[in-house]
């Protein structure tokens, strides 16, 4: 009996620890790593080969490398660290430009080849008979037999578990952790905002690693044995289904799926007494049960038992007369803050003394992209000065935004090239061009939907302390400072737009034209020089709207470029100059609205009515 | 240098088995956007199907027919009972490979429930072997390879000539828009499921005869060949599975006699992770 509840600890620590990984990684990083299983089978053989004597021992009935012998905890981290090394081969799977679900194919598969490698090499691993003896931590200075043994060993298991809680709680409620959940949410808007996706996912690939390596060292210390088989692709299934049931992206939900899930399915089971004639009956009910339990959570409750919290940052509380999110300000002094003459007709840049106007910041040069032979964007060269609010105007079609995405490398182009500040940046990733101060918006909704408004804007402030594993680790007080005067820059520009009292909601459940606004803020507090805006007018109050306008032309005073792509002509009359217009992927004309209006091929392009 | 040669008969003979597995995996992606990861599942209750008949006498061939239907079936039930609700829902496509897990589990150890643990085969003769050269195969290996090039002609004739052909490419190619032209896209989704179900459940036939015997999870390894040949072809694309099955399943065979028989499969796992890596349009796909 003894036995029995000391090894459920045991199982109830190593199951929530590999769980919390898994947590980290999937629920709060959106990495689908469907072989790690293996991390924990890494793990185990490390912590086994490390503390084994040499393969020649006991006769040398099992083959295996290493067997150095090594004294407690040694085998533990080594554990650890075996597990987070194995990461990197993974993160070259999903650092790939990926869809989601392919990546996740290629780990799925690479978990069941892991298998078959395991099952068969033999000098290796010993082939499908595994490793057993290995010897328990301290066995030889205490008696593992003995009950105070079994005892301690589930309470260290217990301990270690709320310890990796402690680490990884850590991590998700840091400046880091809230990128990933960025990155979760929306990965291309993440890397247009200077998130460098790949290091972000290899960091979480190694936490849950370690994590994982960590879990399997234990569990080998403890059963003596390491057995290939129990290193299934559907175990992996079993721990996606302790998280998903748990709750996505909360820790505790993490524990509490690995005690229902794991712990209470198969080990508890274990005890069942078998149908008579038919012992294999329960084993494959059960897994007929937890894959029916994951249809189940996924339909009836996706966000688990225990959903993801919301993470209130605000400092201080909303204005007592939020109004209505939307009413910013009356008509009359619209025109706050904007030079005399800028509320009335053509907003005339050209005469602003802040302008340089001279100055090209962002160009690019015979821009071409093909689409199974259709050319898209064909030849497209443009320059842009520096405070200068460019518009880009066309038909449907036309490539507008296709030219934009290749300005801010979302997409790279067939041919042709783009520079910021003079440098070539053609062959630099978004998330670099981001970092050099060229940030984009989307013509699609893109709002990290779960996280709060107030998240979303803070998630863009580039250089965050907070924002690395080492900086989120290092706590509060190395980023707190920091995070402080970026909520506080957060909470004034929402006040300037009008949406501090929606500071606190997920930004999922804002109306479109809020969202809109949402990301133009967003891209705003990444600081850019060149702000490229994809149809930002789209789906917003005309007063908004205009209130929008007037925001973009101060911003150019201040020396910021803007270029903007928009369908709405009064937008353009008002406040860009010059625009280019483009037709089936070429320049048609540029120029102020005024001239544009005069010349004949472009009003039969495109000003028609 | 016989081996050699030899290996590229069994390399036909699984490759005909992969190429009717393959085409209705990349079916099913084409016009519903899932990877149906379930597919390995279905392909062992319908080899049960046809095992179950010829228990009770039902020649092996005929009984196949029972796994027809029952891919069939199944894979439209799949379909719609499972699949097309969670995407109306708006299921992100990484939940959707979650769900095909789930539906695995829920398919491979319910059948070894009620078929319990140990492995069994089809009852039937494998027939002479006939000599070409240094190839040798049983007659039934070469009804198989035979099968399996007559379907493939038929589904060229399907996707080509027809007109509910041509209503699957166009859903394949642009759902909403197929819908908006009067295409009754429902309809077309789960004709396609219905023919890459039967597909399904012939490569589940298929495969028991060839393998000799079979269990609930003796898939979980073939899926992964499945998966190298849809992926090395391009995903949706009917042709490129045939391709990618006559190259998987050629390389897997020959590198075993080059290699060592136990590896055979990791080689196909190679040219899985090579094509996602560096072109996961696949080799007739359209670059993305």
């Amino acid at each position: 009996m003894v036995y029995y509840i000391t090894t459920l600890m045991v199982y109830a620590g190593v199951d929530a620890i590999a769980c919390l990984g898994l947590s980290q990684q999937f629920g709060v990083g959106g990495v689908t790593n469907f072989g790690f299983i293996i991390f924990q089978a890494a793990g185990a053989y490390a912590a086994g080969v490390l503390s084994l004597p040499s393969d020649s021992a006991n006769g040398g009935f099992q083959s295996y490398i290493l067997g150095w012998n090594l004294p407690f905890p040694l085998p533990w981290i080594g554990a650890a660290l075996v597990g987070g090394l194995l990461a990197i081969p993974f993160a070259w799977i999903v650092g790939r430009r990926l869809r989601g679900d392919f990546a996740a194919i290629g780990l799925l598969v690479t978990a069941v080849m892991f298998n078959v490698l395991v099952n068969n090499y033999v000098p290796l691993f010993n082939g499908a008979a595994g490793l057993s003896l290995v010897p328990s931590p301290l066995q030889s200075a205490l008696n593992p037999q003995s009950t105070g043994y079994q005892w301690g060993y589930g309470a260290v298991a217990i301990l270690l578990a709320f310890a990796v809680y402690w680490v990884v709680t850590r991590l998700t409620n840091s400046p880091y952790g809230r990128t990933l959940r960025a990155m979760r949410d929306n990965d291309a808007v993440a890397d247009s905002l200077g998130k460098n996706l790949l290091a972000l996912r290899t960091s979480s690939l190694i936490v849950g690693g370690a994590i994982a390596g960590l879990s399997g060292g234990i569990l080998v210390g403890f059963i003596n044995l390491w057995d290939p088989q129990a290193w299934g692709y559907a175990e992996t299934v079993v721990l996606f289904a302790a998280v998903i049931i748990g709750g996505l992206g909360n820790h505790r939900g993490a524990m509490l799926g690995a005690l229902l899930v794991p712990v209470a399915f198969e080990e508890a089971t274990r005890y069942i007494p078998p149908v008579p004639n038919d012992p294999n009956l329960v084993p494959a009910l059960q897994w007929v049960v937890i894959g029916l339990l994951i249809l189940a959570f996924l339909w009836f409750r996706p966000q688990g038992i225990l959903p993801e919290r919301r993470r209130k940052l605000a400092t201080r509380a909303a204005p007592e007369d939020p109004g209505l999110p939307f009413a910013i300000r009356t008509p009359d002094d619209r025109g706050a803050g904007i030079p005399a003459g800028a509320a009335t007709g053509p907003v005339a840049i050209a005469d602003l003394p802040a302008q340089s106007g001279s100055e090209v910041i962002l160009e690019c040069r015979d821009l071409t992209r093909s689409f199974a032979g259709v050319r898209a964007v064909d030849g497209v060269s443009m320059t842009f000065e520096r405070g200068r609010l460019t518009g880009i105007i066309g038909p449907n079609g036309a490539g507008k935004s296709t030219v934009l995405a290749m300005l801010a490398g979302t997409l790279q182009p067939t041919s042709g090239r783009v520079l910021l500040h003079g440098h070539d940046v053609t062959g630099l990733p978004a998330y670099r061009r981001a970092r050099l101060g060229l940030v984009r918006t989307f013509q699609l909704a893109s709002e990290f939907k779960r996280l709060t408004v107030l998240e979303n804007l803070v998630c863009a402030i580039p250089g965050q302390r907070g924002e690395t594993v080492r900086g989120a680790l290092l706590g509060r007080r190395y980023w707190g400072a920091q995070e402080r005067d970026g909520i506080e820059r957060a909470q004034r520009m929402l006040e300037r737009f009008g949406l501090l009292a929606l500071a606190d909601r997920y930004a999922g459940e804002l109306s479109g034209g809020q969202r809109r606004l949402v990301e133009i803020m967003r891209a705003l507090m990444a600081e850019p020089d060149v702000l490229l805006l994809d149809e930002p007018m789209a789906g917003v109050h005309p007063h908004l709207a205009h209130q929008l306008g007037m925001a973009l032309v101060a911003l150019c005073e201040e020396g910021t470029t803007v270029v903007m792509v928009e369908h709405e002509l009064s937008i353009m009359d008002e406040f860009c100059d010059p625009v280019f217009v483009l037709a089936d992927g070429r320049v048609l004309a540029a120029g102020t609205m005024e001239a544009l209006r005069a010349k004949e091929e472009v009003v039969e392009a495109y000003l028609v009515g | 240098m016989s081996l050699f040669v030899a290996s590229i008969g069994f390399g036909l003979v699984t490759a005909a088995v992969l190429a009717l597995a393959a085409v209705g995996f990349t079916l099913q992606f084409a016009v519903t956007n899932v990877l149906n990861l379930a597919y390995g599942g279905v392909m062992i209750v319908s080899a049960y199907a046809a095992y179950l008949l010829n228990e009770h006498g039902v020649n092996a061939w005929v009984a196949s027919l029972a796994a027809i239907a029952a891919g069939g079936v199944l894979s439209v039930a799949l379909n719609n009972v499972v699949y097309t609700p969670f995407q109306r829902r708006g299921t992100t496509p990484i939940a959707m490979v979650i769900v095909a897990l789930g539906m695995t589990l829920i398919l491979e150890f319910g059948t070894q429930a009620i078929a319990g643990p140990t492995n069994v085969s089809l009852n039937m003769s494998q027939g002479a072997t006939v000599k070409l050269g240094s190839i040798i195969l049983t007659v039934v290996q070469l009804v198989i390879i035979g099968l399996s090039i007559v379907v493939m002609l038929l589904v060229h004739g399907l996707v080509r000539y027809t007109r509910l052909g041509k209503a699957m490419r166009a859903t394949a190619a642009n759902r909403d828009l197929a819908r908006n032209c009067g295409i009754r896209t429902e309809l077309v989704i789960t004709m396609t499921w219905l023919i890459s179900g039967c597909l399904c459940g012939l490569a589940g036939a298929t495969f028991a005869m060839n393998s000799g015997t079979f269990g609930a999870t003796s898939t979980d390894i073939f899926l992964v060949l499945i998966l190298a040949a849809v992926f090395l072809g391009g995903p949706g694309q009917p042709y490129g599975a045939m391709l990618g099955a006559l190259v998987i399943g050629l390389a897997t065979e020959v590198s075993a006699s080059i290699i060592v028989s136990d590896y055979k499969d990791v080689i196909a796992f190679v040219i899985l992770l090579t094509m996602l890596a560096v072109r996961p349009s696949g080799l007739l796909g359209a670059r993305a």
